[in-house]
């Protein structure tokens, strides 16, 4: 079959949170660098802000991944130019300084506070982090603070990558103002404007690798046509439940036997609460507030909301009750629960696709738990006169089993962990692999651990550190370039 | 079947997307939907989906105060107005 075949310096897989930032930061200190894109761009004119049209667009499957395991657990994924972060809900934290501590004990990870800290701070002015407004978070979050406050719990307005945010309430569903900085509006024009190639609908069958080394990728394009790239360096990020598949379909990276285990998702739920006065919980910032009172324990609650469509989706009610309540949604206020989890899964191929297993263990179980009575708690201190938790009907938090759970999860790590010991780890602490010259990755699956916090600003902080790694570069403290700093309206 | 769960369920992978035509078949019948009652989670898999759908409608979801198209052209409105990408 005819193809073509491209030389270049770095060669990045998949442009999302770890892809871009790498492709820009290596083109714009002059580097020849190719990025394969699995999805297509998006164009935000066909942004509609409806949720069913929105899920089959601009996520995986349609948003309907799905682990095998007890309970199963709805994963969405983001696909496309953006990755997932055109698709999250713009939550920024830093890695928390007692990961980073465990990682240096536990993997042997030596991330210097002083390094990393330049890494987050680049990010952040890139993607314009800012907190959000208790008038632009709206009333949704206004239901989270009345009922934190009268309880005396920790909690806080969150800080997102937003810039000049109206509140339209679609996060999650392809922000229409282009106000959420997601990569593909922030990184990706970079690296454009520094000469990086982008190639989207590429799909990448197997890496190159010639006795030790790797060399490249070899992809299929449009319609079928071969596209090989040979690279001085390979980046992968696929993202946490591709990557692995990548390297198992290239015999690559297992030398440690972990590729594909780890799995950590921040297993979630939500409960609804009726208020006596109106909320209309799209208007406004949907993840907005959150509560940490609990972030010790694992247990870490953030504001959601969304269109009634997606309201009707999640509401953990049957037939008439559920249009009964559904009239009423005006008044509906919904509240977050993500765990820090201590269970771990696996993903591998079934064909080409990927099969991810994940079961609740006790300790998250009983973190769940928690979770719900305490987000009752919340709700009902801030004057709900119903909570409609995400239980079958009747059945107390306490009592629950992983059955009786509705789980999604938006944040899976650690499937091509980094650990400094290579029969430990796929990636060494610079996020090489082990084993392999020339091949690095930066997405979700070198994270070691599970973060307790949304993990997108660790993951591009990451990708910052490898590039400037790669480079032979200290961090640069200069500002990102102008066209990305701009008043954080939000 | 409206647009929207069509267009959604167009881009389900197949196994699911079989599954829910399946079951959305089901559901239209007495003994079909008598057999879902007894299957909290196929039911719960069925309303999830369903409900997606309905609350999707613009008349329906106008009357709960969310009016999607209009939310879509201000944000156009705005991206071309601030030069946004």
């Amino acid at each position: 079959m005819r193809g073509r075949t491209v030389e270049t310096d770095f060669c990045v897989v998949g442009a999302g949170g770890g892809g871009a930032v790498l492709a820009a930061e290596l083109a714009e200190a002059g580097a020849r660098v190719v990025l394969l894109e699995q999805g297509p761009g998006h164009d935000p004119d066909g942004f509609t802000a409806r949720p069913p049209e929105m899920l089959a667009r601009l996520y995986r499957d349609a948003g309907q991944t799905t682990t095998i395991g007890s309970p199963p657990i709805l994963l969405p994924l983001g696909k496309g130019v953006g990755g997932t972060t055109l698709v999250n809900s713009g939550t920024c934290f830093r890695t928390p300084p007692h990961v980073l501590a465990r990682w240096r004990a536990e993997f042997g990870l030596e991330l210097q506070d002083a390094a990393i800290d330049a890494c987050f701070e680049r990010v952040e002015r890139s993607l314009s982090v800012g907190e959000v407004t208790p008038e632009l978070a709206g009333k949704n979050a206004a239901v989270a603070r009345r009922g934190a406050e009268r309880l005396g719990w920790s909690h806080g307005y969150l800080r997102r990558n937003a810039r000049g945010c109206v509140g339209s309430g679609v996060c999650v569903f392809g922000c229409p103002t282009s106000a959420k900085q997601h990569t593909g509006i922030t990184y990706i024009p970079r690296a454009l404007r520094a000469g990086a190639e982008l190639v989207t609908n590429a799909d990448v069958r197997e890496l190159s690798i010639e006795g030790s080394r790797a060399r490249g990728v070899v992809a299929r394009v449009g319609s079928g046509q071969r596209l090989e790239i040979r690279a001085q360096e390979t980046i992968l990020a696929c993202g946490t439940i591709h990557t692995p598949l990548l390297l198992a379909r290239s015999r690559a990276a297992n030398g440690s036997r972990q590729l594909g285990r780890n799995l950590s998702l921040h297993p979630a739920t939500a409960a609804f609460a009726l208020m006596d006065d109106d909320v209309n919980m799209a208007r406004g910032v949907p993840q907005s507030f959150y509560v940490d009172e609990f972030a010790d324990e694992g247990i870490m609650f953030e504001t959601v909301a969304g269109p009634p469509a997606y309201a009707a989706m999640a509401l953990p009610l049957q037939g008439r009750e559920h249009a009964r309540t559904m009239a009423q949604y005006p008044r509906l206020a919904q509240l977050g629960l993500m765990v820090s989890d201590s269970s771990r899964g696996s993903v591998h191929a079934l064909g080409r696709r990927p099969v991810i297993s994940y079961s609740l263990d006790t300790a998250d179980l009983e973190r769940v738990r928690l979770g719900l009575a305490r987000i009752k708690r919340l709700l009902q201190a801030a004057g709900a006169s119903e909570v409609y938790l995400p239980l079958p009907p009747g059945l107390a938090p306490e009592m629950a089993r992983p059955r009786d759970l509705r789980l999604m999860a938006f944040h899976p790590l650690g499937t091509a962990r980094a650990d400094a010991r290579a029969s430990h780890g796929v990636v060494d602490g610079d996020l090489a692999v082990h084993g392999l010259r020339g091949l690095h990755i930066a997405d979700g699956s070198v994270v070691p651990s599970s973060l307790g916090v949304n993990p997108q600003i660790t993951i591009m902080a990451l990708a910052t550190r490898l590039a400037f790694h790669l480079l032979g570069r200290p961090v640069a403290r200069e500002p990102a370039p102008a066209s990305t700093l701009a008043p954080t309206a939000s | 079947m409206t647009r929207g769960l069509d267009t959604f369920l167009a881009a389900v992978p197949w196994p699911e997307r079989v599954g829910l035509r399946a079951l959305l078949v089901l559901a239209r019948r007495p003994r079909g939907a008598r057999l879902l009652a007894r299957s909290p989670l196929l039911a719960l898999a069925l309303d999830a989906t369903l409900a997606l759908g309905r609350y999707d409608e613009p008349t329906l979801a106008a009357r709960l105060g969310w009016d999607a198209t209009a939310v879509a052209e201000r944000g156009r409105a705005l991206r071309r107005a601030e030069g946004r990408p």
